[in-house]
């Protein structure tokens, strides 16, 4: 065995030979084509780094933020925003709208000259509008905003139609085709802001409708631009396998219907390319840096690159922090012992440690801690009316958790010793970081003053669909939780979260299940005020009223950051979560 | 020294066919056995495809069980966003056909796979299931090939040198890098590779990056680029293992009375390695390469994931976070239609691997 001969010491010596050879020809061949490989870009083309995917390309379906990203310089909505501004700006309409008869009636007159993209190629009409709202009522279109922001228009149906074929609601009425008017049942304060949702962007009936009149419309793969970009399509319009590859690529070019007369936004690139999949988000922010590619679209930078980033001069400038506009809290579930004891409640705000918390999600830079609902994004739409950072019901030493005040509060709940008795509390929380993290600081906190909590992990979408948002499974606590705003105005962060009547069996999001009648008056109220500054005032009041109820504690006003390559010019979507807005973004 | 098969054989010769009647009555037993051998083989084969098609029955009713028992999301609610009403939710439901009973469900689904190969529509994104594994299936394939060329390339000549060259320097230091490798986790191998060598990221700008790749027939050039890292990364620890796989099974081969009478015949040292030993040690290998390469084509997730490449496993992933059951149930009949073929064709090549296995 040990005595090989000559012969076959050759043959294992081809055999290494053989194996090295293997690894040199693929090394070498790799070489060679290192030229052709990736990398090769348009001059003029932006590129879009994502994990994820739009959930939708239909402007009547899309409800995520990055989808926003990439819908809002293809489909134009009534009323929209200038990048890096909160501000409303009409898009569609000409002008901003005008309000009559107390509030119940909103008229927009449209642009002229605006067309649709091709296949289409006609100027878009109020027709076009009217039929894009009503298509979100029907069960092809679930729109999923729909019956909460355009649910007072006159004549909505009762049953959602199987399709919008022959569907017309009354309170949208069209006079010419250029003027669009709403009727209401009933006053709105945020009516305005929900003409800024893309369910308002024109859709052309006489081509949406045979996808639209499917049990389930896919009229997203053949959409219709109205903006300065479309989506690449063929001829017939269809976009999947051409601009759109679901989770890998989304290509937007030049709509060449698009007349910048009729826009405010600049639409300096030739293309912007989203491309997707991209879950390792280290590899995307080195990409970034390295040029090839040229923003974050759906992703945080992590902690430790953000950090890195920041200590380099040169690449701090790139780097941007927006406010998300909502918050993460940690609702108390009410409905059972022991949080529907309000001490209890205070004590749990108290001796949280918001600021091991906030660690967990990178710290310093994911934002600023929270002390109440409405965020520091809103400015003086409701954040400054609400005392601001000023308003603090629950105040710790550097946010880490008061346990003597805790413990009095649970002395005044009927714990003598201040350490909390009762059985064990059920807690649902993400099963992967960070929101593991964050659950596991949570639980932590509570051992403080005596809580023995039964930590359950599920994945995000089960956590909320089979878990926090059905009454009869509901924890008592849902560590992982939190609310964007819509739009600027603090009844989308406020209502479907606190108001009791808002509380459903299934699919809710008042995860406290507070229902304090005073509170749903005062809610009640606030919404049909059309003022905007006294209605920034009732819903500052109406936060206040929130926070001391201690039905759920704020922990963070999160911060969205943006990483931008040193080949743009960088522009923000303040208004949606501090997005890149690649209308408005250049290459230098 | 060829002996007569049998009596027939031995007393009616055929003097009309050249090389004398011995001769030709042997091979007539060959192809009498090889008929055998092939008829047996063929009842074999059909018998496994009917077990085959048994077990993807059973996978995909294990599937939908499983869904439904275990908290998996409720499709419908995510499908319907935040402010959808109950009823809204009950509308979606029946339009997903999620209402009815968990039977009718999975009926409805295996009578269109059945009869029109239609493997169902995407909960979340409304495309067509099978449209987009096919779209993907060259993807894994082009992954899972890559990497079983260089392992097969390299972890089977490695083991057989570590086993001939038993303690010295090479056998050392191989068997001491196959540790590593296997010890490494494939992601943050993946990390390294990037860090080190892709384009964009990398500190040695050399190969295709994260997000690089391109399908062969529109660029195979970059293709190549793109591939080469996570077919390194990918067959890493494969490499290791069949290694020292293929080390431990020569070396046990090599110590059995076969080899001592082949060595006593006077036959070369190369000819007993290659011929006897390596014959019998590489039985088990190939058992275990049907398996992974089976497994691999069901999709490698976490070099697809850290690579972004657009393949089957990163699919599964995405629809099991996303609660898509018509994917999850199209990705998994895939990779287990993948595994049992590959089983399959192991289990046929025995015959020729080992004489001694017979159907």
């Amino acid at each position: 065995m040990n005595g090989c001969s000559n012969q076959s010491r050759r043959r294992f010596g081809r055999l290494r030979a053989g194996s090295l050879g293997v690894v040199t020809v693929l090394l070498l061949g790799a070489l060679a084509f290192t030229v052709t490989g990736c990398g090769t870009k348009a001059k003029n083309t932006i590129t879009v780094l994502s994990a994820g995917d739009v959930d939708y390309l239909d402007p009547g379906l899309a409800y995520y933020q990055f989808s926003y990203e990439v819908l809002y310089p293809v489909d134009r909505p009534l009323i929209s925003y200038k990048a890096g501004s909160t501000d409303y700006q009409p898009d569609m309409a000409a002008s901003l709208p005008t309000v009559s008869d107390g509030g119940k009636t909103f008229t927009v007159h449209l642009r002229t000259g605006v067309k649709f993209a091709p296949p289409v190629n006609r100027e878009v009409t109020s027709a076009d509008v009217k039929y894009a709202i009503e298509r979100g009522f029907a069960q092809s279109v679930p729109n999923p905003y729909a019956g909460v922001y355009f649910g007072t228009l006159v004549g909505i149906p009762t049953t959602s139609p199987a399709t919008p074929k022959g569907l017309d609601i009354p309170g949208i009425e069209t006079p010419n085709k250029s003027t669009i008017v709403f009727k209401l049942t009933k006053p709105s304060g945020v009516f305005v802001g929900a003409l800024s949702l893309p369910l308002t962007a024109p859709v052309p009936e006489e081509y949406a409708s045979k996808f639209d009149n499917k049990k389930q419309s896919d009229y997203g793969f053949h959409q219709i631009a109205s903006g300065p970009y479309m989506i690449k399509n063929n001829k017939a319009g269809t976009v999947t396998g051409v601009g759109y590859v679901a989770k890998q690529k989304i290509t937007l070019v030049r709509n060449p219907n698009w007349d910048s007369k009729t826009d405010f936004r600049p639409a300096k690139a030739d293309e912007v390319i989203f491309s997707e999949g991209f879950q390792d988000s280290t590899v995307l922010a080195r990409k970034i840096l390295a040029g090839t590619g040229d923003v974050n679209g759906d992703t945080p930078i992590p902690a430790t690159e953000m950090q890195s980033i920041m200590a380099n001069s040169s690449q701090k400038k790139q780097l941007f922090f927006t406010p998300v506009s909502g918050t993460r809290f940690i609702p108390l579930n009410m409905s059972k012992p022991p949080f529907d004891n309000i001490d209890v409640r205070k004590a749990v705000a108290y001796v949280l440690d918001r600021d091991a918390m906030r660690k967990t999600r990178g710290g310093i830079l994911s934002g600023k801690i929270a002390t109440h609902f409405i965020d520091p994004g809103f400015g003086t739409h409701g954040f400054d009316q609400s005392g601001g950072f000023g308003f603090d019901p629950f105040p710790s030493p550097g946010f880490k958790g008061d346990v003597a005040k805790a413990k009095a509060e649970m002395k005044k709940a009927g714990f003598p010793s201040g350490m909390y008795t009762g059985p064990t509390l059920t807690m649902v929380a993400d099963n992967v970081p960070p929101g593991s993290d964050t659950a596991k600081v949570v639980v932590n906190s509570l051992g403080k003053i005596g809580f023995k909590v039964n930590l359950i992990a599920q994945a995000h979408a089960t956590m909320y669909t089979d878990f926090c948002n059905v009454l009869k499974a509901e924890p008592n606590i849902c560590p992982n939780v939190g609310w964007q705003a819509d739009f600027a105005e603090p009844e989308t962060l406020l209502d479907a979260t606190f108001n009791g009547t808002a509380i459903i069996p299934r699919n809710n999001s008042n995860w406290p299940q507070l229902n304090d009648p005073a509170i749903n008056a005062a809610m009640a109220k606030a919404k049909v005020i059309v003022d905007p500054l006294k209605r920034y005032q009732a819903w500052g009041k109406i936060d206040e009223m929130i926070t001391n109820t201690a039905a759920a504690v704020p922990w963070l006003w999160e911060n969205w950051p943006t990483l931008f390559s040193s080949r743009v010019d960088p522009a923000l979507q303040l208004w949606n979560g501090g997005s890149p807005d690649v209308a408005f973004m250049s290459v230098k | 020294m060829t002996q007569p098969i049998n009596n027939e054989a031995s007393n009616a010769p055929r003097p009309n066919r050249p090389g004398g009647g011995l001769r030709s009555s042997a091979a007539d037993y060959a192809r009498t056995a090889k008929g055998v051998l092939f008829s047996s083989m063929f009842r074999y084969i059909v018998r496994r495809v009917i077990w085959g098609i048994l077990m993807l029955l059973v996978v995909s009713a294990l599937t939908f069980v499983i869904f439904y028992l275990l908290p998996a999301g409720d499709p419908a609610a995510i499908r319907a966003g935040r402010y959808a009403t109950p009823a809204r939710i009950a509308q979606i439901r029946h339009q997903l056909g999620l209402d009815r009973p968990v039977y009718y469900q999975y009926w409805v689904y295996m009578k269109a796979l059945v009869v029109h190969f239609d493997f169902g529509t995407s909960f979340k994104t409304n495309l067509p299931v099978g449209g987009e594994i096919f779209r993907r299936l060259p993807v894994t394939f082009s992954v899972a090939i890559g990497a079983v060329i260089i392992w097969v390339a390299i972890g089977i000549p490695v083991g057989i040198i570590s086993a001939i060259k038993r303690r010295s320097w090479l056998d050392r230091v191989t068997m001491g890098g196959s540790l590593v490798a296997i010890s490494a986790p494939v992601y943050w191998l993946g990390l390294i590779a990037l860090f080190l060598f892709s384009k964009d990221v990398g500190v040695i700008k050399v190969f295709g990056g994260s997000g690089s790749y391109v399908p062969f027939f529109q660029d195979p050039g970059a293709w190549f680029s793109s591939l080469i890292l996570p077919w390194f990364v990918l067959a890493a620890a494969f490499t290791a293992f069949y290694a020292r796989m293929v080390r431990g099974n020569l070396i046990e081969t090599m110590n059995e009375d076969f080899i001592r009478t082949a060595r006593a015949k006077g036959l070369s040292e190369r000819r007993v390695v290659f011929r006897h030993g390596l014959r019998a040690a590489l039985t088990p290998v190939v058992t275990m390469a049907g398996l992974d390469i089976g497994t691999l084509l069901g999709g490698a997730v976490l070099t697809e994931t850290v690579f972004n490449i657009p393949g089957i496993g990163r699919l599964a992933y995405d629809s099991i976070i996303g609660s898509d059951l018509p994917m999850i149930q199209g990705t998994v009949l895939f990779g287990a239609f993948f595994i049992i073929s590959a089983n399959l064709i192991v289990d046929v090549l025995y015959a020729f691997l080992d004489p001694r296995v017979r159907y």
